[in-house]
């Protein structure tokens, strides 16, 4: 609030300082953001793409599931499932775009040779190695949108931060700043004018005086100088 | 440290991923997700080991605000959807929020 500022020369310098200084911040806030927004495109881009690879990684490989399913039965299909010795991992590493630490994931044991898969030559069929096979692929795609959509998340995060310092510089702080600025210098000036106001009351005042002292000696000289003649 | 993947819903669903080798599944029976899904969402939430989670799209549905809330949101682990659209899993209205702009409105 205005009224809360002592209307004082030294607050109203302090209050240019931080004007100034949250300008240049809002400037470049603005910047960030938009720099932000520019990379994120890229990324949206690029999880567009990535998720459509992966719905039609899942419609496949759903449907060479269904089709192990449906000719080897769903007791062989659990069975090799069951019999799986390696198990996909993932490690992540991050990099940096503009300030916000984003993944890279990065995978192994996910693809696997027949002799990995642990269920045997004679244990399974073409049709259910085709559906591992599927599934993995559909695992690799999985892992590339965890990526993308992970930094995805991390930017609008970035984004939204970004975005709400720069309204509240720009709709609370600096508007209570100018009000603040407005309402020292109002208030210095009706200050300087009351000032003026006084000094020239002060001036009058002392030329009044000045002027009765004169017209008091003139009368007293022309007294004198009456007395002096009348002699 | 290496992470691993886990899968979250139906038995039909985690069938495929069981057999390309992950072995962190949780098994909620259609018939359950509403009583049982919040429970095995905030287990492999807790889990430090899961970088990844993996569910269906639909099953989000099931799943208290809290719980969709914290799994949408969350970036370690975090949520990948299978079986909707490049907005699926929070991220269209996330956006929104974000950008202000529906960009993802030409994908439906």
């Amino acid at each position: 609030m205005a009224e809360d500022v002592k209307p004082t020369r030294k607050n109203l310098m302090a209050i240019e300082d931080r004007i100034e200084l949250s300008e240049r911040g809002h400037d470049t806030l603005e910047q960030k953001r938009d720099g932000l927004i520019m990379e994120f495109m890229d990324i949206l881009d690029q999880a567009q793409d990535v998720r459509s690879e992966l719905n039609s990684d899942y419609e496949t490989a759903q449907r060479k599931l269904n089709m192990a399913r449906a000719m080897e039965g769903d007791v062989a299909v659990r069975g090799a499932a069951a019999a799986l010795q390696e198990h996909p991992e993932i490690t992540t590493q991050s990099k940096n775009i503009m300030g916000v630490v984003v993944p890279q994931i990065e995978s192994t044991k996910v693809r696997k040779n027949l002799s990995e898969r642990g269920y045997g030559l004679l244990g399974s069929s073409a049709r259910i190695d085709e559906a591992a096979d599927a599934y993995e692929e559909l695992l690799e795609t999985i892992i590339l949108a965890a990526e993308v959509e992970t930094a995805m998340k991390k930017m609008l995060e970035e984004i939204e931060t970004t975005k709400r310092r720069v309204n509240a510089l720009e709709f609370k702080l600096l508007p209570d700043l100018y009000e603040n600025q407005d309402f020292i210098e109002q208030k210095l000036e009706e200050q300087e004018r009351e000032e003026i106001f006084r000094l020239k009351k002060i001036k009058g005042k002392k030329e009044e005086q000045e002027r009765e002292e004169r017209e008091k000696e003139a009368q007293a000289q022309a007294e004198r100088e009456a007395a002096v003649s009348a002699d | 440290m290496s992470q691993e993947i886990a899968v979250i819903g139906s038995p039909d669903f985690t069938t495929g991923f069981r057999l390309a080798g992950v072995r962190k599944c949780e098994n909620v029976p259609d018939e359950q997700k509403d009583d049982d899904l919040d429970d095995a969402v905030e287990r492999v939430l807790e889990d430090e080991d899961v970088g990844i989670i993996v569910m269906y799209n639909d099953d989000l549905d099931h799943l208290s605000r809290n719980a969709r809330t914290a799994v949408e949101t969350s970036i370690e682990p975090t949520l990948v959807t299978l079986g909707g659209g490049a907005g699926s899993g929070g991220l269209r209205d996330q956006i929104k929020r974000a950008i202000g702009i529906d960009l993802m409105e030409e994908e439906d």
